[in-house]
């Protein structure tokens, strides 16, 4: 499978978080079929698959949800012999994600007041490519991940 | 699954000179979507009496980094009460997700219910963060 370039799955749906778990469940079945190929990624990184792409979902409604933009959140799947790719692209105010503060030690105190902030660094950790294309008409995420 | 939270009373016999308490099974995804529910039923314990909390995660399929924001969430709130929270998370793949975040460090993730029961009422000095 190394030939033709493999085909995107696209889905859009609406930037409300009823639509979390289709997501996860139309990428992560994608990436567990590969279109009738080999899969590439075993079940442990189908699962990693499935949480960069609800982290990136989540903060694409969120951004959404800032500015009460209703237009539907776009998710781009492409699955290819040695790996997957996935792209989240909203229509929210855009971000500078080299802004975004770094949480507190998790054994002090203070770390208890922050319940959010963990989606990017989760992304981070767990895709092989994490990038991020953001302007004031929106953002698009891409995420890679590759067999562990 | 249909995300949904049950409630029972912490077995009488196993809190004998404990708090009042609660356990809440948690099914289902624990996501944006399932959040509030778990914050609504951490806030009725609370607002209700109960000081010990062990949250079930046995059932859960998924979480997120917002399904672990609420039960940080859920631990500020009852140590703001003088209480806790234990945590069941038998699965690996959810105790993957709390040790990636380095949540293992403030939680200790239970096997079952009685192990949870069994350390809060040993008086086990609470791990990480205090409120």
């Amino acid at each position: 499978m190394t030939g033709r370039p493999a085909d995107w799955i696209e889905l859009a749906v609406p930037p409300t978080p009823e639509y979390l778990q289709l997501v996860r469940a139309v990428v992560g079945a994608a990436a567990g079929s590969s279109a009738g190929a080999v899969p590439c990624l075993d079940p442990g990184r189908v699962a990693d698959l499935r949480l960069v792409v609800s982290e990136a979902v989540t903060n694409a409604i969120e951004a959404q949800g800032s500015v009460g933009v209703p237009d539907r959140i776009l998710i781009r799947c492409r699955v290819e012999f040695d790996h997957v790719v996935v792209e989240v692209a909203d229509r929210g105010p855009g971000f500078d994600p080299d802004a975004v503060a770094d949480l507190p030690d998790v054994e002090t105190p203070e770390r208890l007041r922050h319940e959010s902030g963990l989606g990017v660094a989760l992304m981070q950790r767990l895709a092989d490519g994490a990038a991020v294309e953001s302007g004031p008409d929106g953002t698009t995420v891409r995420l890679t991940i590759r067999p562990g | 699954m249909q995300f949904d939270v049950h409630r029972r009373d912490l077995p009488r016999d196993e809190t004998v000179g404990g708090p009042a308490g609660a356990v809440l099974i948690v099914l289902g995804d624990l996501d944006m979507a399932g959040a509030p529910g778990l914050r609504q039923a951490v806030v009725a314990e609370v607002t209700a009496g109960s000081r010990l909390v062990v949250l079930d995660l046995t059932a859960v399929d998924f979480v997120d980094s917002v399904g672990l924001g609420v039960v940080v969430g859920a631990l500020r709130r009852l140590r703001a009460h003088d209480g806790d929270l234990m945590v069941v998370c038998p699965a690996p793949r959810i105790r993957q997700v709390f040790e990636l975040c380095d949540l293992d460090r403030v939680f200790d993730l239970h096997v079952d219910v009685e192990a949870a029961v069994d350390a809060a009422v040993n008086d086990a000095p609470p791990r990480g963060m205090s409120a």
